[in-house]
């Protein structure tokens, strides 16, 4: 009997063969054995450019380029390694320090990344990965990662009894000692003097010991940038380290309760017996939250800092429902973090033991209790919880300021290092705890900080300072910070973007021979007298429009969309950097566009006078407005005129004009208002939202006033068939691909939504809203006036439109046909089409239409469904965000065209507390709270008062006001505007008169 | 598990730290088992396999007179249950197994002279020990060993490999690199196929595709997998040398 024995002859000279054996448990629960081959090389490059012998074995891949080194080979030197050196960090030094690696101006070049410490990066944190890969592609900072897992020197055999963690230090130290020993070599071979140290990173003190002891130049995070110029600035920029708060646990009291173990959560959220949602914290109210879970239909509440226990606003957090008999009502009063934790100390390190819960919280919320024990209303109280464990945290970098109060030493000159308290912009976000040298200087700037961790014994989260933004208040600072704010890329594009541009640039022109290749599969429509209607000053436009009257009596009427499909190819950096930005972000002063300026403000824009390419969507309809054909194509076409929405309007009223282009806008306008009224018909809403526009001063583009936006019969010419082109061509697409079509939809909003509100009507107004389907609320709204006060109708709509869901991109196979529905529009059907140079899913849209078509084959990418979704998620975070930024940089113009001024208005009651209410002022669009404690002058005590939540009024008997402020009342308030403490915004304050 | 494809963009090493055009390591064997005609124990990394051949023989079943007059070549594969991940018995009746065993039988139907041995039954029996990715392409190895250690006649080996195309896509599409010899967590990733040649490169005997691939990268897939084919066929060359050398020394001793 032969034996079947392995051999042991190498594939290649080159390699030989390890193996790589580890287990892993499934998401079931199964656990797997995987056998991996592993086959180790001697081929892989040291990439320094001192080194010869590493050249010949630059790897020849497919296409035979070859990389170039990267580590520079002199290298920066510091005081302790004058003849310069290379960077090997560990693992930890990634995970704790991404920002100080990040950091420009001549530190942290030449950095060899080890394959091990990459994946266990990337095992660790994703994001982190990404920046770190980012890194590598850096060429400036010279970032090399190094496959020591691959080479036969470096290779570390997992040894039995060894913990991965410390099979991982080992394989950095031999890489290091191979570096070490190689670069030795490669500068004996050159006769040069000048070898370069190899030195690691790491804040392990087990490791820097056995490193000692090997012989590698070691050092850690601290010693080593305390060794660098700027240290100061850099040194802020490390993440807490561990060891800090190691030797603060043995003796801080554990504040806050401990998680549950993930299989524990998992389990708990199988059973039901737990939940999972994302948690979000009140606007009003820091201390409590809410998180909506798919076994409720109201959301749950969550109140008190123990309960949240550490989450903080959009984590993954996992809830228990508490007893019944500790559920709460949704809180009626306004808390905010600097009225209540005004005192605190940030050092709190030694003494002063924090309760988790500050006396003055503690108050706060009893009083609360107390106020809705004493209604006895048992039917208010809602489903409470607490959180048990956290999936996933979701935060992100956070733009605020230094809360002046917790600085000790103001002098700028000032090195010592302190701990100061930094305030969030955004309101819901506790404070996070920040360890600065620099605390002087960033007094009263805008600053850019991340949270590190948020631990059990302390009260706020600790994190560290990234950059400052600049001044308070200045253009630039604020600009930056909401654009951080809301995760806006505003970067200028890189090269690889622009290199995807037309070569020709500007000069590019619709090819004059119809035998070019562009002309393919297109129709001339150069002869139709088509026209743009836009806000006054657009310069990127995307639809035109033209009518003309039929022989057989019906109309022909196209809708032009730019094709921007042609120009961004899918796939291309370009196309992913569209991708990514999701959307055009309209400011008041700046547009952030989704493509570059070329493509969007000239070749793309169907811009009058010039040939164009676009894409067609052209019907036949009849007198009544009803769809006899439509045919979609791609298309030339030469805009005649290019209308703000004011001059279109003049022209159609004007009797005079009886040209050809006039009267093709007129058969329009007579068209759009019949389909407007069949629409309404059919249920559409007509929903409002408080638009302002801000006069700029058209030099210095400092803000002069405020106007709200007027609208015009033209505006809505133009909105009405854009809804039917999109209509069109969403059931155009989904017939050619029902499992992948890219569509839009509004969700109908749950009955609770409108639960409030409706009895708000009810015991004000004796008005009755009906919510059970579109056209019912839309009848019911279209009744809800008030004779005397023509506002309150509007005032209605809009609090209407915030019970509403938010609409959404999805991608057809995950729904089901009747969940398509667009409840606002009243449509079966709907996508984004019109618009493709400010949204990318329209330029999707165009893809799949042109593919539908049969003008060009589908992409792979919008082929499949995973890929759609992914996209659909994107985008839709980014129109959110998007249109998040745009009204904050309303709110700030706003601010700014106020300033200084004291103005009187009418305002609208819409929201009342215990102690407070908010006033909307329709002239402005802002809403503003008022709170008791601003009535009483400085040093008086907070008027007393009586609040009815039933009946919805607030009476307030104070020693001088004497008044009682009712629901949806017309009130006069005192406009002025102050810098807001908690935020650092110029904000609004309104005071009743 | 989804392959980590941006180790490949990063340093053009895959996942195993092999080069793009490199095979993984190859082990082979001749006359393994004693009892059969002919058999051989064959390795592609790690997927293992036995392959025994019995005939030229008589038909088994004597029902209907077979009129044919060539011998018919009958493949039976058993994947053993403990070969993969998981886990897993798989039936005799699986659609997977099945086809395999078509398309080597059919492989070899017409590389072999059957017309020597009318009226009987050529059969091989192949048990999969081990997967791991290429275990067509594995399969038709092994047979091809066994067949030559059987003695039966055949015009030239049948060498087999599988090769795919790095799934990045989304970049670059001209620079997607081909792959040759994939393991098994390449094979679950990347778009792959498995091309058998004879005769060097000249002849394709076998070239199957199951997953979807942009046409242009086919050319450059198929060509690799041709150089590769010609790579196996000069170690399964080795191999028979080798076993022939020693049948020869211990004829004379």
């Amino acid at each position: 009997m032969t034996s079947l024995k392995r051999s042991h002859a190498s594939t290649t000279p080159t390699t030989t063969l390890s193996s790589k054996t580890y287990l892993r448990t499934l998401k079931s629960g199964k656990v797997q054995k995987i056998v991996r081959e592993l086959y180790l090389r001697q081929d892989i490059p040291c990439s320094s450019q001192l080194c010869t012998a590493c050249l010949d074995l630059a790897p020849a891949g497919f296409h035979r380029k070859t990389e170039p080194f990267v580590l520079s080979a002199t290298p920066s030197g510091t005081k302790e390694y004058p003849e310069g050196h290379y960077l090997v960090p560990d693992t930890n030094a990634f995970l704790s320090a991404m920002d100080l690696f990040e950091s420009e101006g001549g530190v942290f070049q030449d950095v060899i990344v080890l394959q091990t410490v990459l994946e266990e990066v990337k095992n660790r944190s994703l994001p982190l990965y990404n920046r770190l890969i980012a890194l590598t592609k850096n060429e400036g900072k010279r970032f090399y990662v190094f496959f020591n897992d691959f080479r036969l020197e470096t290779y570390v055999q997992r040894e039995a009894g060894e913990t991965i963690n410390d099979r991982n230090d080992r394989a950095v130290r031999k890489g290091c000692a191979w570096y070490a020993e190689h670069l030795q070599q490669a500068v004996k071979a050159r006769k040069s003097a000048r070898c370069p140290a190899v030195v690691m990173l790491s804040d392990d003190k087990d490791c820097l010991r056995k490193a000692k002891k090997e012989g590698i130049k070691s050092s850690n995070l601290q010693d080593y940038v305390s060794g660098l110029p700027d240290a100061d600035r850099l040194l802020d920029m490390v993440a807490s380290a561990r060891e800090q708060r190691v030797t603060k646990e043995s003796k801080a009291e554990l504040l806050y309760p401990d998680y549950l173990s993930i299989s524990a959560m998992l389990t708990g959220v199988k059973n039901a017996t737990l939940h999972q949602g994302i948690f979000n914290v009140s606007p009003y109210n820091y201390l409590e939250g809410t998180v909506n879970v798919p076994s409720f239909d109201r959301a749950l509440i969550i109140q008190g800092r123990e309960s949240s226990n550490r989450a903080v606003s959009g984590d993954v957090v996992v809830i228990e429902i508490l007893p019944t008999d500790q559920w709460k009502a949704p809180s009626s009063k306004v808390i905010e973090e600097e009225d209540v934790g005004k005192n605190e100390n940030a050092e709190n390190e030694d003494d002063a033991p924090e309760g988790i819960v500050s006396e003055q919280e503690r108050r706060a919320l009893q009083e609360e209790v107390r106020k809705t024990h004493g209604r006895s209303t048992e039917g208010q109280s809602q489903p409470t919880a607490k959180v048990v464990g956290i999936i996933k945290r979701n935060w992100r970098q956070y733009v605020g300021h230094i809360d002046k109060d917790s600085v000790r030493s103001r002098a700028k000159e000032s090195r010592a290092q302190q701990t100061v308290f930094l305030i969030p912009m955004d309101k819901r976000v506790p404070k996070i705890r920040v360890r600065t040298r620099q605390a002087g200087d960033l007094l009263g700037k805008r600053v850019l900080v991340s949270i590190d961790s948020w631990d059990r014994e302390s009260r706020y989260p600790v994190g560290h300072f990234i950059r400052s933004l600049g001044e308070l208040e200045t253009k630039g600072a604020e600009t930056e910070a909401l654009l951080l704010e809301w995760d806006v890329q505003y970067r200028p594009f890189p090269k690889t973007v622009l290199d995807c541009l037309p070569a020709e640039g500007h000069d590019w022109k619709v090819p004059a021979s119809l035998e070019d290749p562009g002309w393919q599969g297109r129709r001339d429509l150069r002869d139709l007298l088509v026209c743009s209607i836009d806000p006054p000053g657009c310069v990127d436009i995307d639809d035109a429009l033209h009518a003309k009257q039929l022989p057989n009596g019906n109309f022909e009427v196209g809708v032009h969309i730019a094709d921007v499909s042609h120009f961004v190819k899918p796939n291309n950096a370009m196309d992913k950097e569209a991708s990514l930005r999701g959307t055009t972000v309209y400011l008041v002063d700046k547009r952030i566009d989704m493509l570059p300026m070329l493509l969007g403000t000239d070749l793309c824009s169907l811009k009058p006078y010039v040939e164009r390419y676009a894409f067609s969507v052209i019907w036949e309809v009849n007198a009544n407005a009803d769809i006899v054909s439509s045919t979609f194509t791609k298309s030339v076409i030469r805009s005649r005129e290019a209308f703000s929405y004011e001059a279109a309007q003049l022209r159609i009223d004007d009797r005079s004009q009886q040209d050809d282009l006039t009267n093709g806008m007129r058969q329009l306008m007579m068209l759009s208002k019949k389909l407007r009224a069949k629409r309404m018909a059919a249920g559409a809403l007509n929903l409002a939202s408080p638009e302002v526009r801000v006069e700029a001063e058209s030099e210095t583009s400092d803000p002069v006033d405020v106007k709200t936006k007027a609208l015009l019969d033209t505006n809505q010419l133009v909105e009405e068939f854009m809804l039917l082109a999109n209509i069109s061509v969403a059931g155009k697409i989904y017939d050619a691909f029902p499992q992948t079509a890219l569509l839009r939809r509004h969700a109908a909003p749950p009955k609770t939504n409108f639960e409030e509100l409706s009895n708000q009507l009810k015991v004000k107004s004796g008005l009755e809203l009906r919510t059970d389907s579109s056209k019912a609320l839309a009848d019911s709204l279209d009744i809800c006036t008030d004779p005397n006060e023509p506002f309150f109708n509007t005032l209605i709509r809009i609090l209407a439109t915030r019970c509403m869901m938010s609409a959404e991109y999805f991608c057809s196979g995950t729904q089901a046909y009747p969940e398509f529905r667009h409840y606002g529009l009243a449509s079966e059907i709907y996508t984004h089409f019109t618009s493709p140079i400010r949204r990318y899913a329209d330029l999707e849209a165009h893809r799949q239409l042109a593919a539908a078509i049969d003008y060009e084959t589908l992409d792979a990418s919008l082929q499949s469904r995973s890929k759609l979704e992914a996209v659909c998620k994107n985008i839709n975070v980014r129109h959110r965000n998007a249109q998040m930024a745009g009204r904050a940089s309303v709110e700030y113009y706003v601010g700014q065209a106020l300033k200084g001024r004291v103005l009187e208005e009418d305002g609208f009651v819409m929201k009342i507390f215990s102690n407070g209410f908010v006033v909307f002022v329709p002239r402005f669009g802002i809403e503003g709270l008022i709170r008791l404690r601003d009535m009483a002058g400085d040093g008086e005590r907070e008027p007393d008062s009586l609040f009815d939540a039933e009946n919805y009024f607030l009476e307030i008997k104070g020693e001088k006001v004497q008044r009682k402020v009712e629901l949806f009342q017309k009130v006069k308030v005192k406009i002025s505007d102050e810098a807001e403490e908690s935020t650092g915004k110029r904000k609004i304050k309104l005071q009743l008169v | 598990m989804p392959l980590d494809s941006s180790i490949y963009t990063l340093s053009a090493l895959r996942l195993d730290g092999r080069r793009w055009n490199e095979l993984r390591r190859i082990n082979g064997q001749i006359s393994t088992q004693q009892a059969a005609d002919g058999s051989s124990y064959f390795e592609m990394g790690n997927t293992k396999i036995i392959c025994t051949v019995n005939g030229p023989q008589e038909q088994k079943r004597g029902g209907g007179r077979d009129q044919s007059n060539e011998a018919k070549v009958e493949v039976e594969i058993g994947i053993a249950g403990f070969s993969g991940v998981d886990r897993k018995r798989r039936t005799r009746n699986d659609k997977r197994i099945q086809e395999m065993q078509y398309t080597i039988s059919s492989a070899f139907q017409n590389t072999l002279f059957t017309h020597l041995y009318p009226h009987s039954t050529i059969a091989i029996t192949l048990h999969v020990l081990s997967q791991d990715g290429s275990l067509l392409a594995a399969c038709l190895n092994a047979c091809t060993l066994a067949l030559i250690d059987a003695g039966i006649p055949m015009s030239d080996y049948i060498a087999a490999c599988t090769t795919g195309s790095m799934a990045s896509y989304a970049d670059k599409e001209d620079e997607a690199d081909p792959l040759l010899d994939l393991n098994g967590s390449e094979e679950q990733e990347l778009p792959f196929l498995t091309v058998g040649t004879s005769g060097g490169e000249d002849k394709v005997n076998v070239l199957i595709m199951e997953t979807r691939v942009q046409m242009a990268r086919l050319e450059a897939m198929i060509s690799v997998g041709l150089d590769g084919c010609k790579q196996i066929r000069g170690i399964l060359d080795g191999i028979v040398r080798a076993h022939g050398k020693k049948v020869l020394q211990s004829k004379v001793s």
